[in-house]
């Protein structure tokens, strides 16, 4: 859910603009990282961990952790939390275990 | 407390239970556990992990967290394609 | 080609922008790598006053800090600006490698500024990895930077200074913070933060942990229990809480992997956060010409960081031309940077700093001076009765407005004495760490302190004792602002109701910048029991 009023700080949002995540549409604003859209749109389990199989959501929103890797047009391993949201980008979660 | 639903490293899904088990076989130090165990060899390169394991370790064998906390670092810092590598040799 | 500067600074936030700014204004050809695609760092984050004296901007907002070096940045033609840039390792030849614009780019730097700063510390308990388990860095750059609501109802893991100051931020952004456990015996942060929250209604949990988080593919609630003196588990006192989210604000270690890839000698110091570089009182690493400042030298305030990062960047100038001209500052900013360290807060800091270098005038001595006994007020974020009696003047005076300013830990603070016009706040000794003092003679209770004071902590009372009324004026910055002639509700500094009062002014111009101060009138023994008000139905107390 976005923030419609705060106290203290003003939101500007860019230009409406939309996603793919695992085949579902997602609306976003110019300038939120994937990860953020993707929360303001309910979506916290991102995927499932490559060796336990637990459900793994973002964490760090730095690029730090790796727990949010993406395959964002195509390329795999992309940290979501810090790569801005296009218009018609394909994003697909990914268990790294598939590659293997 | 369930020692295997306590995850020390994310990447790699590493558990409590996991770590405790290496340190008590005589595994001890930060390289060796991870060899095996591959904690800190996912993305984040042992950012979460690294501290967690030192002070298992610590609290197990005694051992000074300063000793076991030595390590090394290797370039490059985060992922790099090769188009990337390439891309810069072009510039020069 | 190979990229030639006089200084590389790595890291683009206060300590990296600070340390750009002094390189940049003493004519070094400055580069400025920062990996997210903007500048600011953690600064960016915060919409809470900053404390510290004038020098570290204290009394501004940590985002307009933010924007005001970001401006003084861009005026300067001789520093190049790279974000999204990762810097990715450094070889011998003097050679920096950095990943811009999809090129993987070489550097050649004659100097350096090290500022990565820190990454949040993880926890083990049961479930740690559930999503909807987050680092508080990320709850607050979902809501402070994208206004994104990060959950309902959140359980805030740590009461340092960062738990404290995003439960707060959570509320304002129309969260629930339902409470905040802390493990240790006391409470970690600035207590002025602790009683925000308190008098909200947040429970803050002492000698408590978190067990497990409960859910299946999302954060359901959270298992918590009792700690013993010897942070084991005491039998029996196990709580099951629901909440939508777990936040984690176990503390920061610092970022040093590329120092430590350079070859810069790293020591391990616990109350500096970990892995440290070994470094002079001037920001220098074993490596000649290579500094570190901000968290990466040592986890501690944002005001620190700024200090330090004009201090690295000062001796990187001096390291480049030899220019002596830049001592007079370099002296005046170690001096600034012991001043903020000098209190009862400091002492963490001051013991990491004193392993680092044993000849140096920083001390670990223990100093116990506080005037107030706080130990009740750092076990609850509540004062006692005591406390709140030495910050008030004679029951003759209070027929006429007075502040009240409930701050009792020493800490490096002093934005309230700057604030009022009649200069009747001082503090004693002119020791930024010593609690400020009220001259009942001076103050005219006009409220100009109200708004400014970091802490939230200053009020300003009135008693009517012909009428059996009073006044008192809080400052307020909840959605939900109350207007003249509402009824509200009247909150205690625990957040229990005490009734009704209602609002007789509300001050929310420019002067007060989104902190308005309102003020109530309500019966006359509750004036200085009032801490808080709220619109009535719009509960934002925690839960537990």
């Amino acid at each position: 859910m976005r923030i419609k009023e705060h106290p203290i700080l003003e939101f500007e949002r860019g230009k409406k603009i939309q996603f793919t995540f695992n085949g579902n549409v997602i609306v976003a604003y110019e300038g939120e990282t994937i990860a953020a859209a993707l929360h303001a749109a309910g979506i916290w389990h991102y995927n499932e961990s490559d060796v336990l199989k637990r459900p793994r959501g973002l964490f760090c929103a730095i690029g730090h952790c790796s727990s949010c890797l993406m395959t964002v047009d195509g390329v795999p391993n992309t940290r979501i939390c810090v790569t801005d949201a296009v218009d018609g980008m394909v994003i697909r979660s990914e268990n790294r275990g598939d590659a293997k | 407390m369930r020692e295997d639903d306590i995850i020390i490293c994310r990447c790699e899904d590493v558990t409590l239970g996991t770590i405790r088990d290496l340190i008590r076989k005589g595994y001890t130090t930060l390289e060796e556990i991870k060899r095996i165990a591959r904690c800190g060899m996912g993305p984040c390169q042992g950012k979460t992990c690294t501290p967690l394991i030192a002070r298992e370790i610590a609290a197990i064998t005694g051992k000074d967290i300063h000793e076991i906390m030595k390590q090394n670092h290797r370039p490059p810092f985060g992922g790099v394609t090769f188009e990337e590598i390439v891309s810069g040799r072009d510039e020069e | 080609m190979i990229h030639e500067y006089d200084t590389a600074i790595i890291g683009g936030g206060p300590a990296g922008i600070c340390a750009a700014i002094a390189t940049g204004k003493n004519g070094l050809k400055t580069l400025l790598i920062e990996e997210r695609n903007f500048l600011g760092g953690q600064l960016i984050k915060q919409t809470h006053r900053f404390f510290g004296s004038e020098e570290e901007h204290a009394g501004t907002r940590g985002i307009h800090i933010s924007d005001d070096l970001k401006t003084e940045l861009e005026g300067m033609s001789n520093i190049d600006v790279m974000t999204s840039t990762n810097a990715l390792g450094y070889y011998e030849d003097g050679i920096l490698t950095a990943l811009y614009d999809e090129k993987m780019i070489k550097i050649k730097p004659k100097s350096m500024v090290l500022a990565t700063g820190a990454f949040e510390r993880f926890l083990p308990f049961e479930n740690n990895d559930l999503p909807g388990i987050f680092g508080a860095g990320a709850v607050q750059t979902l809501m402070n930077i994208y206004g994104i609501k990060p959950a309902d109802k959140v359980l805030m893991i740590g009461s340092g200074n960062i738990g404290l100051i995003v439960s707060y931020q959570l509320i304002q952004a129309g969260v629930r913070v339902i409470g905040v456990v802390e493990a240790a015996s006391k409470i970690g942060g600035y207590l002025v933060h602790a009683s925000k929250l308190r008098r909200i209604g947040v429970p803050i949990m002492t000698r408590h942990t978190i067990k497990k988080a409960i859910g299946s593919d999302k954060v359901e609630g959270a298992l918590l229990c009792e700690l013993d003196e010897n942070w084991q588990e005491i039998e029996g006192t196990q709580k099951q809480v629901d909440c939508d989210a777990i936040c984690l604000a176990v503390g920061l270690t610092p970022l040093a992997d590329i120092l430590s890839q350079m070859g810069c000698e790293t020591t391990f110091i616990g109350e500096l956060g970990g892995i440290v570089p070994k470094r002079t009182a001037d920001l220098e690493t074993t490596k000649p010409g290579v500094y570190v400042a901000g968290d990466l030298a040592g986890i501690e305030e944002a005001s620190a960081a700024m200090l330090e990062g004009e201090l690295a960047g000062l001796n990187a100038v001096k390291f480049v031309t030899g220019d002596e001209r830049v001592n007079e500052r370099i002296h005046h900013l170690k001096e600034e940077l012991h001043a903020l360290r000098a209190g009862p807060v400091g002492e963490k800091i001051r013991y990491g700093l004193a392993q680092l270098f044993e000849d140096s005038v920083i001390t670990s001595e223990k100093i116990e001076r506080h005037k107030h006994d706080i130990t009740q007020l750092a076990h609850t974020g509540v004062p006692t009765r005591e406390n709140i009696d030495e910050k008030m003047p004679d029951k003759q005076r209070m027929t006429k407005p007075y502040a009240v300013i409930e701050c009792f830990q020493e800490i490096p603070c002093n934005p309230c004495v700057i604030s009022c016009p009649f200069d009747a706040i001082f503090i004693p000794k002119e020791d930024i760490n010593q609690s400020p003092v009220v001259d009942f003679e001076k103050c005219t209770g006009c409220m100009s302190c109200i708004s400014g004071c970091p802490g939230l902590a200053i009020f300003v009372e009135q008693h009517n004792p012909e009428q059996g009324k009073g006044t008192v004026s809080i400052p307020f910055e909840m959605l939900n602002r109350p207007q003249k002639g509402d009824v509200v509700d009247l909150l205690a500094r625990d957040g229990h109701p005490l009734g009704t009062g209602t609002v007789t002014r509300v001050l929310y111009g420019q002067k007060q910048d989104k902190t308005a101060v309102i003020t109530v009138e309500t019966d006359i023994e509750l004036v200085n029991k009032v801490r808080n008000i709220q619109l009535q139905g719009t509960d934002k107390k925690g839960v537990m």
